[in-house]
């Protein structure tokens, strides 16, 4: 096998807490995920699904294991511009408007903005005619589509996505996940989506993972079989039914002790 | 609609606060219930308006905003400046907070005369008010430079930014409500400065001729050159306020 897109070797993370406790909010994580492979991170709250997503992102260091991107240090692919991210909180500059913040990404890089690469992505996200609207400005569902497309902004090679669609309304956030997929399966960005949704890991994902807390682990790997492209229809077949069942099952905490 | 209204309420709430101050300032005058040395508003409004005062007043006058000017702008560049050094240079930080610290814990007053003997003694008013606006300045803008919030870092860490890329486009922007809140507060320290810097004998200015007039007992004349001081520090600490709201609005 060639080296995964991104690798967590056993990893553990504990946090100090106040008192000189320490926390364990990830223990034993063990995951490979491959180049262009979609992944989504199901699990209850706390978990430890975002803290996934930050140790990939290299905003946090594995207390025990050890996390690689292609073989090399997680921080070499942020140092290149190479990685997009959405975080939870959306984390949009307020002092810039909707068309500067998904901007941002290219200054950051020290590249020319690309303005029809920005317009593009604002109207993926379905933000056209708000390009100059501030943070402040947006409902909540609207900052996180925002997020999306600064994420996405360079083309990215990995895409962390930390519940994205969670203030959407059903309508707009099946628009989102159709749209998403099709950026997706244009660029096969390797992907990691943390959702509480079900239905969006399996429209989404070719491997849902199952998490459960305290400490964190993985409980679950599921490959998802549905061909692609797939159409919202698809959530009609009585497969994704009997996937959906199993995965709720799973994530119940009686779903655990099995 | 109700936030303007609020702010309708406030202004209005304000007008009367200072239309109270005012006429109780009047009656007491009038009435004499302070004594001979409180004169009603109408009396000092009278001698500042006075056309054979006005080559005197607008003397001092220039020579005390020159003094507030110079020190103000001085003290706010270097605020600033030296903050953002200490920032870059972080191996500095320590000692220049130290040495801030050390000169901000020396009473302003206590230097006047070093000023007066070690510079010229013009430059003394604007000297004093540079050294307060500056401490003001270089600890909102130290506060300022750590304001961005924890979520923005983490976004230009993923975004794989430079150190120079995320001052610029970050720390800056984030620190500048509260630049702009240490300008504002540092308009009365500005005039203080200024005019204990006068007191102690430059050659004109309004803080000279508080002196004078309180040395020869001229109280209409003692009493116009507080109102006057009083009234532009006001102004502009208002309108520094209107630019802190702008800012607040726009940067948080
Ligand atoms: N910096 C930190 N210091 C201490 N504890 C932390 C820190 N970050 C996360 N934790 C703890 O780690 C656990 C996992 O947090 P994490 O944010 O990864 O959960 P999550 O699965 O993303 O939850 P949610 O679905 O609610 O977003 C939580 O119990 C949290 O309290
Ligand atoms: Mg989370």
């Amino acid at each position: 096998m060639t080296v995964p897109a991104i690798r967590l070797d056993h990893v553990g993370k504990s946090f100090a807490l106040d008192g000189g406790k320490q926390f364990t909010a990830l223990s034993d994580i063990d995951l490979s995920i491959g180049k262009g492979e979609f992944v989504a991170l199901l699990g209850p709250s706390g978990c430890g699904k975002s803290t996934i997503l930050r140790l990939v992102a290299a905003l946090e260091a594995p207390s025990t294991g050890k996390v690689s991107i292609e073989g090399a240090d997680p921080q070499a692919l942020s140092r290149s511009h190479r990685l997009g991210v959405a975080f939870q909180d959306h984390a949009l500059l307020p002092w810039l408007d909707v068309r500067a913040n998904v901007a941002l990404p290219f200054q950051v890089a020290g590249k020319k903005v690309d303005s029809a690469r920005v317009a593009e992505l604002i109207r993926l996200v379905g933000l056209s005619g708000f390009e100059k609207a501030r943070p402040r400005q947006l409902s909540g569902g609207m900052r996180q589509r925002a997020s999306i497309a600064r994420a996405l902004a360079l083309q990215p090679e990995v895409l962390l996505l930390d519940e994205p669609f969670g203030a959407l309304d059903a309508v707009t956030r099946r628009q989102m996940n159709v749209e998403l997929q099709r950026i997706w399966s244009a660029q096969r960005i390797t992907t990691l989506l943390v959702t509480h949704s079900v239905d969006e890991a399996l429209f989404l994902a070719d491997r849902v993972i199952v998490m459960s807390g305290r400490p964190g682990r993985i409980i679950r790997d599921i490959t998802v079989p549905f061909e692609r492209p797939r159409k919202p229809s698809v959530m009609r077949d009585p497969a994704f039914h009997q996937l959906v069942d199993e995965l709720t099952l799973a994530l119940e905490p009686e779903g655990e002790a099995e | 609609m109700t936030a303007r209204s609020d702010g309708l309420q406030r202004f209005l709430l304000g007008l009367v606060g200072i239309g109270l101050f005012l006429g109780m300032w009047q009656v007491i005058g009038v009435y004499r219930l302070a004594g001979l040395t409180w004169p009603p508003l109408t009396d000092v409004l009278v001698f500042v308006a006075d056309p054979s005062k006005r080559t005197l007043f607008a003397r001092a006058i220039t020579a005390s905003f020159i003094a507030v000017v110079t020190g103000y702008g001085i003290g706010v560049i270097a605020g600033i400046a030296l903050a953002m050094l200490g920032r870059v240079a972080t191996v500095l930080k320590p000692g220049l907070d130290r040495l801030i610290a050390v000169i901000h814990a020396i009473p302003l007053v206590a230097l006047a005369p070093l000023f007066m003997v070690a510079a010229n003694r013009d430059s003394t008013p604007a000297s004093i008010a540079a050294l307060g606006v500056f401490y003001m300045i270089y600890v909102a803008t130290t506060s300022g430079l750590n304001a961005a919030s924890a979520a923005h870092r983490d976004v230009f860490t993923a975004l794989g930014a430079s150190p120079v890329t995320r001052f610029l486009r970050l720390e800056l922007p984030a620190a500048l409500p509260d630049i702009v809140s240490g300008m504002k507060l540092a308009i009365p320290v500005a005039f203080i400065g200024a005019i204990v810097g006068e007191w102690f004998g430059a050659s004109r200015g309004l803080g000279l001729l508080m002196v004078s007039a309180m040395q020869n007992f001229q109280i209409p004349l003692l009493w116009s050159a507080v109102l006057i001081v009083t009234a532009s520090s006001l102004a502009l600490f208002g309108l520094m306020s209107l630019v802190e709201r702008l800012t607040y609005g726009r940067y948080q």
